[in-house]
């Protein structure tokens, strides 16, 4: 018992992690029906971003967050730019060219801070809280506590401001937000700068959590997708659900299954997609003739 | 034609000298571009031209080269059984591979295909049969009586064979019956369903043929190499595959190779700085993407249509329609043809359909008829196969037909036009007409390997009847040209002959007079009629009421998805029930 409760925290850090990738991969969907495939490598950028500023520059690990999140802002705000022409008429096109993007940032990565990795020291050096007999590293919980901010201000964004009521509106339905005087490429060009900024502070979180190296936000996007999924693609509260369950999911698919742990929780996820394709919270939706 | 065959003639001859003119590393590198050729002709099928997305093309090769290896190290076979076992075994982990694709389309499959990817690539790296991270070195030299296989030029002319081989089976394949249904898929999976094509066999099809394709990439992999790791079946070998498909264009098979080609010789002279190399090929995929998304082959077409931009426009025309031959008795004349028992189609709260009833007569012209809302497509939808009714049954030629897949009904003999037109837009008019009037089993697809000489004379039978059904409908001239640069009315003339030429015993018409002038109106009210004469049962929603009174025997009218009223046109035209319909209730003008 005692263990199983220790593997649930061991994976519940993580699991917020992938909460706030899953987030970026949603807002994007959501407004725009896109899959961002780059989304993994600006996670990749904001985590080397946080932890050149924070190691070499000395800035306070907060600020060195902020800078990352503006910088990867930015990356997302170009990428947008970039592929406008190719929005709501071809998305396989669309998708080839994030994957595009994708390589373009793997290989920004690689010359810029090379192919070796580094270890980020964790920010809040306390020792870890013992509680009924359980460790929880102090630093799980500042993660959660982030993630738990990010995503109530995501949600009173959305909600309570008048930019954040266009974008729902343009998920809705684009042709009609059009219709009503709203910039619809103006929306998904804050959608897709959002959720590059979710991506940097994601990696930011975490790279003292595992080692910051370049094939990372690889490995953080694809949970983060299936976390998206596994909640319904497009979802807020679904993408934090999905990504504290396969958080925990891989940290006992990691005890069990060693290193065929990738394997099963790919094998898994296809099924889950196979069988609903709308995940957990997911609308269905009906192709009209 | 001649002019072809002599640019073939050269291409072969040079491709056969080539080994004289290079050193051993040179040829080294032409054998591994034929290998990356092979694959990306396999992509190339699956995605440009079946519009399947598949990521996982890069473990097609890995199975396929791992497949030889383990067979030939550890279970000690020859090389040449291996392989073919190599290249089943891969056809089923393709099949596997494609089974999303039976659910999800696009992002999904995108990103299911490059899971199961990233799950082969952890496999290999962790099981001990696959040597794990040190991979399987001492793969046995493939034997073949007479010929050397360890050197290098020799081994170029095989790989040069198997791989004009299979370049000739996908043009094969593009150019006749499958492909042409693969393409029109890829446009509009809704409509070549809708016309008989079998939607989730064609896309299971798109992935076996990428996974052959992978399969021998992968054999002839491991006879080049002779020895296989993880890393050479990584995602960023996939990224570069998918890179060379793309810029080379992938709807062109010829294109993937040139891509494929290209590319790897500008990583090859950028091999001191492969992250150059990859920063290189990323930003010109994502410029392909955004400024010319058919890649390096649309290029020539492109540059044509610029040129030849001043000319006037094409100078066809329309020809008047050539009736059908009336068939005296119509078969099964007074049975019903479809029976439509109580359906109801809710979605989520709004109910669309609200326990509709209604039985069409073989050989009658119905009309539909309903102010905007009522739920006339819907039940199009629903008789068609697109939804499946929430409740109630539909009956089609005495059979139950409720919640059967498009294609199912439409080789049953039911085929549809489309409100807002579902021409397939990178095909011709030909083609379209083509892809209706193909009613072969797409299983039968092996007879591509083992009886081409049929498909071919098939395939010409087929440009026959097309050549007849244009000619019928005065669309001759526009044979050649894609549908879409047509006027609306042409289009619109076009989807009826693609309906039918089908073949159907019922044709159900959405809104086919819809943005038809005058002159246009009379003509398909012609055409209408010469249909039902000819033996086919006709069911016709439309707006015109005009052309409904005249053409119509009966007239079923909806309003807010209930059927207010069903006889012959006067008679509907008096109901209360319809003028109210229409043109509201005086009392809630007034109140």
């Amino acid at each position: 018992m005692q263990v199983f409760f220790q593997t649930i925290i061991g994976g519940i850090s993580l699991g917020a992690v992938y909460a706030l990738v899953a987030l970026g991969f949603s807002l994007v969907y959501r407004t725009m029906g896109l899959v961002n495939f780059a989304h993994g490598n600006v996670v990749t950028v904001g985590a080397y971003l946080a932890s050149t500023f924070y190691l070499t520059t000395k800035l306070p690990f907060a600020l060195a967050m902020l800078v990352a999140i503006a910088v990867t802002a930015a990356i997302g705000l170009v990428i947008e730019r970039v592929l406008r022409p190719l929005e709501n008429r071809d998305f396989d096109l669309m998708l080839i060219g994030t994957i595009g993007f994708g390589i373009v940032l793997d290989a920004l990565v690689i010359m810029i801070w090379g192919a070796t990795g580094r270890a980020v020291p964790s920010p809040v050096p306390a020792a870890p809280i013992e509680l009924f007999g359980l460790r929880i590293r102090t630093y799980d919980l500042v993660v959660l506590a982030i993630a738990a901010v990010a995503t109530v201000l995501l949600v009173l964004f959305l909600s309570r401001t008048k930019r954040g009521a266009a974008m729902q509106a343009v998920a809705m339905d684009h042709e009609a937000a059009t219709a009503v005087g709203i910039h619809v490429g103006r929306s998904n060009a804050i959608a897709f700068m959002i959720g590059a900024g979710l991506a940097a502070l994601a990696g930011g979180l975490v790279g003292p959590l595992l080692y910051v190296n370049p094939a990372l936000g690889g490995a953080l996007g694809i949970k983060g997708f299936a976390a998206a999924i596994l909640g319904g693609f497009g979802s807020i509260p679904g993408a934090i659900v999905g990504g504290l369950a396969i958080g925990v999911l891989d940290s006992f698919a990691a005890g069990h299954f060693q290193g065929y742990s990738e394997l099963v929780t790919f094998l898994v996820f296809t099924v889950i997609i196979m069988i609903r394709p709308t995940g957990v919270f997911g609308e269905r939706t009906v192709n009209r003739a | 034609m001649r002019y072809r065959i002599a640019t073939l003639a050269i291409i072969a001859v040079a491709a056969w000298l080539l080994p004289y003119g290079l050193d051993s590393y040179a040829i080294h590198v032409v054998n591994v571009i034929l290998i990356f050729a092979i694959l990306a002709v396999g992509l190339g099928l699956c995605m440009g031209v079946g519009g399947q997305v598949n990521l996982a093309q890069v473990a097609f090769f890995g199975v396929g080269a791992y497949a030889t290896a383990i067979l030939t190290t550890r279970a000690g076979w020859g090389f040449w059984v291996s392989a073919l076992l190599a290249i089943a075994a891969t056809m089923a982990i393709g099949l596997l591979v494609g089974t999303p694709a039976l659910r999800v389309q696009s992002h999904y499959l995108g990103i299911v295909t490059l899971g199961l990817a990233l799950a082969f690539t952890n496999w290999v790296t962790n099981a001990q049969i696959a040597g794990g991270a040190e991979g399987i070195s001492a793969i046995p030299v493939p034997t073949l009586p007479g010929v050397d296989l360890s050197s290098e030029y020799l081994y170029y002319y095989l790989e040069l064979i198997v791989f004009a081989l299979v370049l000739a089976f996908g043009l094969f394949i593009v150019r006749t019956a499958l492909g042409r249904r693969m393409r029109a898929m890829r446009d509009d999976a809704l409509a070549a369903g809708a016309l008989g094509a079998e939607v989730p066999v064609l896309r299971m099809t798109a992935f076996l043929l990428a996974s052959v394709y992978g399969g021998v990439a992968g054999v002839l992999y491991a006879g080049l190499i002779r020895y296989v790791a993880p890393e050479s079946f990584s995602i960023a070998n996939m990224f570069l595959l998918l890179a060379m498909v793309i810029i080379g264009g992938r709807q062109s098979l010829i294109g993937c190779v040139v891509g494929a080609v290209g590319l790897y010789l500008v990583r090859e002279w950028l091999v001191d700085h492969p992250t150059v190399a990859q920063l290189a090929y990323g930003t010109v995929v994502v410029l392909v993407v955004v400024f010319a998304p058919t890649g390096l082959a649309g290029l020539p077409k492109r540059l044509r249509a610029a040129l030849g931009r001043g000319r006037a426009g094409s100078a066809a025309r329309l020809q008047p329609f050539r009736p059908y031959e009336t068939r005296a008795e119509p078969a099964g004349q007074g049975a019903p043809i479809l029976e439509a028992d109580r359906i109801s189609m809710h979605f989520r709260g709004l109910k669309a359909l609200d326990e509709v009833s209604l039985s069409v007569t073989a050989g009658e012209i119905r009309g539909i008829v309903g102010p905007n809302g009522s739920g006339k497509t819907t039940l199009f939808n629903v008789i068609s196969g697109l939804y499946r009714p929430t409740r109630g049954r539909v009956r089609f030629r005495g059979r139950d037909a409720t919640g059967l897949a498009p294609y199912r009904l439409a080789r049953a003999g039911m085929s549809r036009t489309f409100q807002n037109l579902r021409l397939f837009g990178d095909l011709t008019v030909e083609e379209n007409v083509l892809v209706a009037l193909d009613r072969s089993a797409t299983w039968h697809s092996w007879h591509y390997l083992l009886r081409p000489v049929h498909v071919l004379r098939r395939d010409r039978d087929l440009h026959r009847r097309a050549r007849e059904s244009l000619d019928r409908y005065g669309l001759t001239e526009f044979a050649a040209l894609p549908p879409k640069s047509l006027p609306y009315g042409i289009q619109r003339r076009v989807e009826i002959a693609r309906a039918m030429a089908a073949g159907p015993a019922l044709l159900l018409l959405d809104e086919p007079a819809a943005g038809l002038n005058g002159e246009e109106v009379r003509q398909l009210s012609e055409i209408v009629r010469s249909i039902r004469d000819s033996g086919v049962t006709v069911i016709v929603i439309e707006h015109n009421m005009g052309l409904v009174m005249s053409l119509c025997e009966r007239i079923t009218v909806l309003a807010g998805g209930r059927v207010i009223a069903e006889g012959e046109p006067a008679e509907v035209a008096t109901t209360p029930a319809v003028i109210e319909a229409y043109l509201g209730d005086s009392m809630e003008v007034t109140g």
